[in-house]
């Protein structure tokens, strides 16, 4: 896995201010997303940060984030 | 630093300290539990959820959640986490335990009396009642005890405070060429604004509030007991503030893995805070008649002054962080934030403490300009904007720090790390919910310090969203906020009843890659910028102060002393004066 599973969680914490002031900045520029389509824009941020997180790295490179706690 | 041939558990150095230390941990948990319960019952409240009380009664739930909070939670910590601080960078113990252990006799016995007090708000069987919040000036009216349990618990802080002048003037007597500690220096600092700030507020509870409550005078000076109240009210908050900045400074950096970035920068933000915290609590008061608008002005100007030394911590906190993650195998231009150590709780707490602090400044600097803040005076917008800086950047840091501080004190590993990042992470979400509601809801003009903003015939108009839906979100986040108490109170529990281990880290602090040795030595005169603070106080209040006296009294309209008193000690100032150039000629 590219991240740990304590700097996926911490990144999911992070996501949901920016989720959440998301939903106010489009406000502002004439989109209103409904709690049911903010929820589904979380979702999908989750789940791409999951997927990239799971994905294996077809350059090969060699992971330069080995030390975890 | 890690301390050579002494080095083992904090317990282990100083066992006589870290029992003092555990104690006011231990007080200060009791009552961010309290504390905490309080605040889920009363967003339950507000939105009309669950009314366990009357409405009349809400200053009550209002008033321990804000006092239990963010005096005694807060300073009982913070007391914790300076004397572990000076002790361990001095390496020695404190002067007399006695005397030590007296202070914190003051503390907990004023809290006792204050907190039993506002407890009797709430049943009318007990003539005991202090709903008049945190901010606790005229006209609301308290029981006296209320005011003599602040008063004491203040002046047990402030003996604290000597205590840890007393071990750095002995330490000095040793150590005579030698630069200040940085967590003592910052210790000491602290003390410095503290004490000078909180002066105001002293004079207002002996002076004013204890005799008024007791019915030895009949009114008081409403304008003057809250301009004596917001002398301190705004230094409070570094007060809370400067121990969480030096646990980023002096900690941070070592479980990151790294040193800190520059020491003599933080030196300068401390002194910094020093000398600006206080000459700026008029910002409190941009709406108050009767304060004139030029002095506001000045305030102001302070006041924006004040995000420097916040900005220069950022700076200094995050390149530590980066040096730490760099050794430990971080590259790129931000790859290395994954090398950072985000399963350790006490880290990723930290860290988020200072990412919503962030958010939190932002909102300060609306607040701070006086005429932006007219939108958003005494609405949630502020409520928002504290439950940021106090609730999860003081707060916040604290409970991670406990998660390091606890094995040191007792000897013990914590119970479950995982439970405790677990733990952080709530937080840190529930008060994004919880606090982004309560700014959204303050733009729409939702009011604070009422129990039923419900009006008939009239609808709030959120930007986006609903007042529904912003209801919703602030008891979600109020929710998640609580169960991250418990989750916190469970942790402590289940650690100091585990047992022993061998396998701790010593006690120390981060070491520095620009150390003492490069800070002008005009940074270690406490005298200078102490004076310097003392000064801008005069000049910030002298003649509101003035003004306010002069123009009703130090008692009100129609209290006494009348203004005649001025008009009489003005009189003969100037007469002495006229007789002393007489005599010259």
């Amino acid at each position: 896995m590219r991240i740990s599973w304590g700097g996926f969680l911490v990144v999911v914490a992070v996501m949901v201010p920016i989720v959440i002031e998301l939903r106010t900045v489009f406000v502002h520029l004439g989109v209103e997303m409904s709690i049911a389509q903010t929820g589904l824009l979380a979702a999908v941020m989750i789940g791409a940060l999951l997927a990239w997180a799971v994905a294996p790295d077809i350059r090969g490179r060699k992971r330069s984030n080995e030390k975890s706690e | 630093m890690s301390l050579g041939a002494n080095s083992g558990t904090y317990l282990d150095q100083f066992p006589d300290e870290a029992k003092l230390i555990r104690a006011t941990f231990y007080s200060s948990f009791a009552a961010l539990f309290v504390g905490a319960l309080m605040g889920l019952l009363q967003v339950l409240h507000r939105v009309d959820i669950l009314r366990l009380i009357p409405s009349e009664d809400y200053y009550s739930y209002l008033t321990l959640h804000a006092v239990l909070l963010v005096l005694t939670f807060t300073i009982f910590f913070l007391v914790g986490v300076f004397t572990w601080g000076v002790t361990t960078s001095l390496d020695r113990g404190l002067e007399d335990l006695r005397y030590t252990w007296a202070w914190y006799g003051l503390m907990a016995g004023g809290s006792l009396l204050a907190g039993i007090t506002i407890i009797g708000g709430f049943f009318d069987a007990i003539p005991l009642s202090a709903a008049v919040l945190y901010t606790f000036y005229a006209p609301l009216q308290a029981h006296p005890l209320f005011y003599v349990g602040l008063a004491l618990f203040i002046v047990g802080s402030w003996f604290a405070g000597i205590d840890w002048f007393r071990s750095w003037w002995a330490w000095k007597r040793e150590n005579p060429d030698e630069r200040i500690p940085l967590p003592t220096f910052m210790a000491l600092t602290t003390t410095l604004f503290w004490i000078i700030s909180s002066l105001g507020v002293a004079i207002s509870v002996v002076v004013f509030m204890i005799p008024w409550s007791l019915g030895l005078i009949d009114q008081v000076n409403a304008l003057l007991t809250r301009t004596l109240f917001w002398f301190f009210g705004h230094a409070v908050v570094y007060f809370w503030l400067m121990p969480a900045y030096m646990l980023w400074y002096v900690m941070l950096p070592k479980i990151s893995g790294g040193k800190l970035f520059s020491d003599p920068l933080a030196r300068v933000v401390f002194v910094l805070f020093l000398i600006l915290s206080t000459p700026t609590g008029i910002h409190h008061q941009y709406l108050d008649p009767g304060i004139a608008e030029g002095f506001k002005f000045i305030v102001m100007v302070n006041t924006m002054f004040l995000l420097l030394p916040s900005l220069l911590t950022a700076f200094t906190v995050v390149a530590s962080m980066e040096h730490g993650a760099r050794q430990r195998g971080g590259t790129g231009y931000f790859g290395w934030l994954r090398a950072l150590p985000w399963r350790n709780p006490v880290f990723t707490g930290m860290a988020l403490a200072g990412l919503m602090f962030a958010a939190a400044g932002f909102s300060g600097m609306i607040n701070a300009g006086m005429n932006i803040n007219y939108l958003v005076h005494n609405t949630w917008w502020v409520v928002g904007h504290f439950h940021l800086t106090v609730g999860t950047a003081v707060a916040l840091t604290f409970m991670a720090t406990t998660y390091w501080f606890l094995p040191q004190l007792t000897g013990k590993k914590i119970w479950n790390k995982s439970l405790g990042l677990a733990q952080v992470l709530l937080w840190f979400i529930g008060m994004t919910f919880m606090s982004n509601a309560m700014h959204r809801a303050g733009l729409a003009g939702i009011p604070r310090r009422t129990a039923e903003p419900q009006y008939s015939g009239f609808d709030f108009q959120p930007a986006a969203g609903s007042v529904a839906e912003l209801n919703m979100q602030v008891v979600i986040g109020g929710t998640l906020l609580f169960i991250s108490t418990l989750l916190f109170m469970l942790i402590v529990v289940m650690t100091v009843r585990g047992s022993k281990v061998d396998t701790l880290p010593a006690n120390g602090y981060a070491e520095t890659l620009s150390g003492p040795e490069d800070a002008p030595l005009v940074l270690d005169n406490l005298r200078l910028w102490a004076g310097i603070a003392i000064a801008l106080v005069v000049l910030a209040y002298a003649l509101p102060l003035a003004s306010i006296i002069g123009r009703h009294g130090l008692f009100g309209p129609g209290g006494s002393p009348s203004p005649q008193f001025i008009d009489t000690v003005v009189f003969t100032g100037q007469a002495i004066f006229d007789s002393l150039v007489g005599v010259i000629r």
